[in-house]
């Protein structure tokens, strides 16, 4: 199994309804439903919510990663929207704890950690992907689904780590042992 | 310089991965070797040899839950930061590491 293999067009939607954080998960998790990646709307969406509680899952470039295990999720997978107006998502990268996502990477994971480690494994190298700046600012031009997974698979030109503006403020202690 | 490190978070899904990717990304760029170990949901992946160690100047751990096996980067010099610090300013990371390192020798 390759990559492409966890990437379906079913569960990915370049016009997914909705103005508000919870009406987008909805609507994602009932594709996920539809396409029998999931048994319950309600209960995965809750168990989103779980992990959302533990910290911001906004990672700049209006791009969002909610995610949580689930016993609803009868098949690993991510599913991908992309909403037509920005919507106020909690983030890391800001100062204000917000940022505005348009792009959102839903990750479908199986409470049984044993369970599909394979799917697993694809699941943490298409995270590492969404690693690289290059490749993510890409995914705001893409038109359709064969594009969007085409950006995702393909190596970009450059590697850019990204950084918000230099902070001058930034620092971290090295500890000496 | 040579750079290890190890990323964990609370669901060992998504940010494990992403930063190990962003601090790889911004250490090479910067020109400098670099290896992260992650340790997620699927175990420990990409596993840091006592070799990678002993030949690393510094060790990275960017993690909102325990690390494991700390005990392998004893008298190593250790910048130690939530995941977070290092999704959001890489580059910075990198930067202020090499002064730091630099203004010590």
């Amino acid at each position: 199994m390759a990559l492409i293999d966890i990437l379906d067009e079913n569960i990915i939607d370049l016009e997914v309804e909705g103005t508000t954080k919870d009406e987008v998960l909805r609507n994602l998790s009932q594709r996920l439903l539809e396409n029998d990646y999931i048994t319950s709307v309600d209960q995965f969406v809750s168990d989103i919510y779980v992990r959302e509680a533990e910290g911001p899952t906004g990672m700049g470039n209006h791009i969002s990663i909610p995610h949580g295990k689930s016993d609803a999720v009868k098949k690993i997978g991510i599913a991908i929207g992309r909403t037509k107006n920005m919507i106020k998502w909690e983030s890391s990268m800001s100062n204000d704890g917000f940022q505005d996502t348009n792009i959102i990477f839903l990750f479908c994971v199986s409470n049984d950690s044993d369970f599909a480690a394979n799917h697993m494994m694809l699941l943490a190298e298409l995270a590492g992907k969404l690693g690289n700046d290059a490749r993510v600012a890409k995914l705001q031009d893409v038109k359709t689904k064969k594009e969007l997974i085409d950006v995702i698979l393909n190596e970009p030109e450059s590697g850019d780590a990204g950084d918000n503006q230099e902070d001058e403020n930034f620092d971290v202690d090295i500890n000496f042992s | 310089m040579r750079i290890v490190g190890v990323t964990c978070c609370t669901a060992g899904i998504a940010h494990t991965y992403i930063v190990a990717e962003k601090i790889q990304a911004a250490a090479t760029e910067a020109g400098h070797q670099c290896k992260i170990e992650t340790q997620g949901t699927i175990g420990a992946q990409n596993q840091l040899t006592a070799e990678d160690i002993a030949a690393a100047d510094v060790v990275i751990l960017a993690h909102d839950i325990a690390v494991g096996g700390v005990e392998r980067f004893a008298g190593k010099p250790v910048v130690d930061i939530p995941i977070n610090v290092a999704m959001k300013n890489p580059k910075s990371l990198i930067a202020t590491i090499e002064k730091k390192l630099a203004n010590r020798k």
